[in-house]
C-alpha cells in the first residue's frame, strides 16, 4: 500500500522539498500549496495516516506498530518537548490534534500534550477486562471519547453503542452498531442535521436518515457527511467552499470575477450539462437537513473524510473524488480553485492506482492506493 | 511609492526584536511560528508572494477560528491573530511601487482588521489606514484635475410626507435648556424632537454628507451592509462593501440588480462608522444633553445609519437612551411606550424578543388584535432634527428617501 498526500505543506507535513534558494531563509519549509498528489516516503508497509493543521502522524501497523510524526517541530529530537521522544511502541490507533497526540495501546489510552514538556501524558487510562480482538477506534475509548480540549474525556451513554464518532470544529457525529446516526454540539451552521441551528447538549438522533442503515461518519469544521450501506452519500451543514457538493453563491461570485483557465481539465467526466440549470440561482449556503449527493452516476462511495471544509470521497471502483475549498491544493486537481461539486482526482487514474483509503487532515488530504494490476491477482 | 513604503515602515517597530508577538496559550504553537516566519519576512529579504502567502495562512486560520462558536465565545486572542494577519498582509501589499488596485486592496485588508479583528499595537492598522486613504485621494485629485467635473448635484423631490395627525405627533421643542430637557422629557422618559440643536455640525453645513463627499472621504472604505428589506425577514444578509460599491449599488442604483424581480435593498445600518473613520466624526457632535447620563462620554455608542428610500427597522426596543439625529433625508418614525409592551407581541425567540412581530404599517388584526389599541405617537424627522427615544421605547422606522442618521446610545 502507498500513501500519497496533497493540500497545505506549510510546515513539510507532506514532504520535504530540497531548497534550491538557501538564502531565503524567511520562507516556510518547502512548497507550500502541493497541488497534485505527492508519494510520502518511506510509508511502506500497512500504516494509517492521521493529521492536524500543522503536522502528520503515520502509525505503522506491521512489525513495529509506532508511529512517526512529520511537520512542526517533528524534525527536533533534542527538544525535551518534542513528540518523538514519546514512546510509541505497540500502539494500535492515534489521533492528533494541534495541541494533543492520543495514543491507544492496548492496555491504556495516553494523551501527549504536544506543548508541554512534561515527560508524562497529560491524560491516561487502563483498559481492563478489554479483549485482543476488541478494536480501538479513536476518539472512542471504554466509556465514552475524547477530544483535543480540555476536558478531555467524555463519557457516553453505552445504550448507544457507538461503533464509530467523528468530531468536527465543534460538533460530533455519532455511528451506532446499528448503524443509526447521532449528533450533538453547536449547530450554528446547519451541522447536526436535525433541521434547525441550535445547540444540542446530548446526542440526538438524527431523524432524516432514520430507518437507513449507515456505513461511516465523518465532519468536517462545519458540515457532515456519511454514507449509507448501498454507498449513497449524504451531507449537511455549511457550504461556503462548495464542502457539501452543492451549488455555493460565494464560489459562483469568485470565479465570475476570475474566470480563470482551469488546469489539468484532462477529461470531460465533471458534469457540465447542470449548467442550464444553475441560472436559476439555486444556491445553498446552510443545509440544515441531509441531502443526498450525486458523486457520479451510479457511484458507489467505500470511505469518506472531511477537512475544514473539503470532502473527500472514495468510490468502491477505487476512485478519489474531491470537492469544497480548493485554496491550498487539498482538492488535488492541479489547482487552487475550490469546487462545490465532485470531482474525479485524475492523478491516481493516470497512474493505474487504485484508491482504497482516504484521510484528511484539515487543509489537507492524504490517500492511500495499490497498483491495479495488484488488486486483479 | 516607494514613498508611501516608508511612511507605513515607520509607524512599525524599527526592528524584529521589538516587534513583540506575546499570545495566551490558547494560540497554538504552530500558529505563533507561523507569525514569527511572517514577522521575520518583514524585516527580512524574500519574494513578495511568500509574504502575502504566509499573511493570508495567518487570516485564513484565524477566520476559521472566529467563525467556530459564537461570535461572542470566540477567544480575543484569535480576533488579534487575525489583526496581525490583516497587518502582514497589507505591508506584503504596499512594498515595492504598489499600484492603486494594490493600495485599495490593502485599505480593504486593514478594514477587515479594524472589523472582525482586536486592536494590536496602538490600533496600528487605523493608522496604516489612514496613510494609504490619503495616498488614494493624492492619485484621485491628480485624476480629478483632468477629468470627472460632471459632478452632478442630485435634487432630491421633496418626499411624500404622510399625513401626521396632529395629536399623534412628536411633540417638537427649540434648543431647550439642559434643566427643561431633563424635567420635562428625560425624567418623566417622554419623546421630544429636539430642533437647532446640531445646525453646528459640519456635517449639515460646512460639507454636507452629498454622495459625493460620503465618496472622497471614505470611498475606498469597507463597511458591513444589511441586505434586504428588514432584518426579520427569511432572506434578510449581511455583506461587506467598500463605500463607493454600496452608494453605487444601493443608494445611486447605478447597478441595476434585479433577482427574482424585485430590488434589493440594502442598508448601512447600525455600524459604528466613526470609530473606524475618524475624520466623519469630526463632523459630528455629541449632544450636551448626553451628559445629563451617568455614563462616561466614551461609553456613548455612535452608530451610522446610511440608506436609500424604504430601509426599515422594525418596531423594536433598545436598552438605551437615544439621540436619532437626521442629517441628510427624511423619516417616518412610530413611537410606542414600554408599557404597552403586551400589545405589541414581542417574538419569542431570545434573539430578536426585543422586537416586535407585527409588521406596524400593515398590522395582522386578526394574528395581533391587541396592537391597534396601543396608542402611539409619529413623525417625520428632517434634516436637522433629532429625535430623543427614551430608554426601553418602542421604535419603528422607515426612510422616505434617501437618508443618513446618527443615533447615540447613552446612559
Amino acid at each position: 500500500m502507498r500513501w500519497f498526500g496533497f493540500g497545505f505543506n506549510a510546515f513539510a507535513q507532506i514532504c520535504v522539498q530540497e531548497k534550491s534558494n538557501k538564502e531565503d531563509s524567511s520562507s516556510a519549509a518547502g512548497e507550500v500549496k502541493v497541488n497534485v498528489p505527492i508519494e510520502l516516503k518511506n510509508h511502506v508497509g500497512r500504516s494509517k495516516i492521521r493529521a492536524s493543521w500543522s503536522r502528520r502522524a503515520s502509525l505503522f501497523l506491521d512489525e513495529e506498530k509506532s508511529v512517526r510524526l512529520a511537520g512542526f517541530y517533528a524534525s527536533i529530537s533534542n527538544e525535551s518537548f518534542s513528540p518523538v521522544m514519546v514512546d510509541t511502541r505497540g500502539c494500535r490507533d492515534a489521533i492528533i490534534s494541534e495541541t494533543h497526540l492520543t495514543l491507544a495501546f492496548p492496555d491504556r489510552i495516553e494523551c501527549w500534550d504536544l506543548q508541554s514538556k512534561k515527560k508524562v501524558p497529560s491524560w491516561s487510562m487502563e483498559i481492563l477486562t478489554q479483549s485482543q480482538n476488541s478494536d480501538v477506534n479513536l476518539p472512542l475509548v471504554p466509556g465514552g471519547y475524547i477530544s483535543s480540549k480540555t476536558p478531555i474525556f467524555h463519557s457516553l451513554s453505552s445504550h448507544l453503542q457507538a461503533k464509530s464518532l467523528a468530531l468536527g470544529g465543534e460538533h460530533a457525529i455519532l455511528l451506532t452498531a446499528a448503524g443509526a446516526v447521532y449528533t450533538w454540539g453547536q449547530g450554528s451552521h446547519g451541522e447536526l442535521g436535525h433541521g434547525g441551528l441550535i445547540p444540542e447538549e446530548e446526542p440526538r438522533t438524527v431523524e432524516a436518515l432514520w430507518g437507513m442503515s449507515m456505513r461511516s461518519v465523518a465532519a468536517g469544521g462545519w458540515h457532515s457527511v456519511c454514507v449509507g450501506d448501498g454507498g449513497d452519500l449524504y451531507v449537511w451543514g455549511w457550504n461556503e467552499s462548495g464542502q457539501l457538493g452543492l451549488p455555493s453563491r460565494g464560489l459562483r461570485k469568485a470565479s465570475q470575477q476570475k474566470s480563470e483557465p482551469q488546469a489539468g481539465e484532462l477529461c470531460g467526466s465533471v458534469s457540465t450539462c447542470l449548467g442550464e440549470e444553475r441560472h436559476e440561482e439555486v444556491y445553498i449556503s446552510i443545509q440544515a437537513f441531509p441531502a443526498l449527493v450525486d458523486v457520479s452516476p451510479s457511484c458507489e462511495i467505500r470511505t469518506v473524510s472531511c477537512g475544514s471544509r473539503h470532502t473527500a470521497a472514495v468510490t468502491t471502483t477505487g476512485c478519489l473524488y474531491t470537492w469544497g475549498w480548493g485554496e491550498y491544493g487539498q482538492l488535488g486537481h492541479q489547482t487552487t480553485t475550490s469546487l462545490d461539486e465532485p470531482k474525479c482526482v485524475e492523478f491516481f487514474r493516470n497512474e493505474s492506482l487504485h484508491v482504497v483509503d482516504v484521510v484528511c487532515g484539515p487543509w489537507n488530504t492524504f490517500t492511500a492506493a495499490v497498483k491495479k494490476e495488484v488488486l486483479a491477482t | 511609492m516607494a514613498f508611501l513604503w516608508s511612511k507605513i515602515s515607520a509607524t512599525l517597530p524599527p526592528n524584529e526584536e521589538q516587534f513583540l508577538l506575546q499570545f495566551s496559550e490558547k494560540v497554538a504553537l504552530s500558529v505563533v511560528e507561523m507569525l514569527k516566519w511572517a514577522r521575520l519576512q518583514l524585516y527580512g529579504k524574500t519574494t513578495r508572494a511568500s509574504r502575502i502567502l504566509n499573511a493570508q495562512i495567518i487570516l485564513d486560520y484565524s477566520w476559521e477560528r472566529l467563525n467556530t462558536g459564537t461570535w461572542r465565545h470566540v477567544d480575543k486572542e484569535w480576533r488579534r491573530v487575525y489583526s496581525y494577519g490583516c497587518l502582514f498582509k497589507a505591508a506584503a501589499l504596499c512594498r515595492e511601487n504598489p499600484s492603486e488596485e494594490e493600495i485599495q486592496q490593502a485599505i480593504r485588508t486593514c478594514d477587515m482588521g479594524l472589523l472582525m479583528g482586536a486592536a494590536i499595537m496602538g490600533n496600528i492598522l487605523q493608522v496604516i489606514v489612514c496613510i494609504l486613504q490619503s495616498e488614494i485621494r493624492k492619485l484621485a485629485e491628480e485624476e480629478d484635475n483632468h477629468e470627472n467635473i460632471e459632478a452632478k448635484k442630485r435634487k432630491i423631490a421633496s418626499p411624500h410626507v404622510g399625513l401626521i395627525k396632529e395629536e399623534l405627533a412628536v411633540p417638537r421643542i427649540k434648543c431647550p435648556s439642559l434643566e427643561s430637557f431633563n424635567a420635562n422629557h428625560l425624567l418623566p422618559l417622554k419623546p421630544v424632537i429636539l430642533e437647532g440643536i446640531i445646525d453646528h455640525w459640519p456635517a449639515l453645513n460646512k460639507h454636507p454628507w452629498s454622495a459625493e463627499y460620503l465618496r472622497s472621504v471614505a470611498g475606498c472604505r469597507t463597511v458591513p451592509v444589511e441586505v434586504g428589506s428588514r432584518y426579520t425577514d427569511e432572506d434578510w444578509s449581511q455583506t461587506l462593501l467598500t463605500v463607493n460599491e454600496f452608494i453605487d449599488k444601493y443608494i445611486l442604483n447605478k447597478v441595476q440588480v434585479s433577482e427574482n424581480g424585485h430590488k434589493a435593498v440594502g442598508y448601512l445600518a447600525q455600524h459604528q462608522l466613526f470609530d473606524q473613520i475618524p475624520e466623519l466624526k469630526e463632523d459630528i457632535r455629541i449632544p450636551d444633553y448626553c451628559c445629563l447620563g451617568e455614563g462616561d462620554e466614551d461609553d456613548i455608542t455612535v452608530n451610522a445609519w446610511f440608506g436609500p428610500k424604504g430601509t426599515v427597522s422594525p418596531l423594536h426596543q433598545d436598552p438605551q437612551q437615544n439621540f436619532l439625529a437626521q442629517v441628510v433625508g427624511s423619516k417616518y418614525i412610530r413611537l410606542y411606550s414600554p408599557e404597552d409592551t403586551e400589545k405589541l407581541y414581542p417574538h419569542e425567540s431570545q434573539l430578536l424578543h426585543n422586537t416586535s412581530q407585527v409588521e406596524v404599517e400593515n398590522p395582522d388584526a386578526e394574528r395581533f388584535p391587541e396592537f391597534v389599541k396601543a396608542p402611539y405617537l409619529e413623525c417625520v424627522l428632517q434634516p436637522g432634527d433629532v429625535l430623543f427615544i427614551p430608554v426601553k421605547h418602542w421604535h419603528y422606522v422607515r426612510s422616505l428617501e434617501v437618508s443618513f442618521s446618527v443615533s447615540f446610545w447613552w446612559s
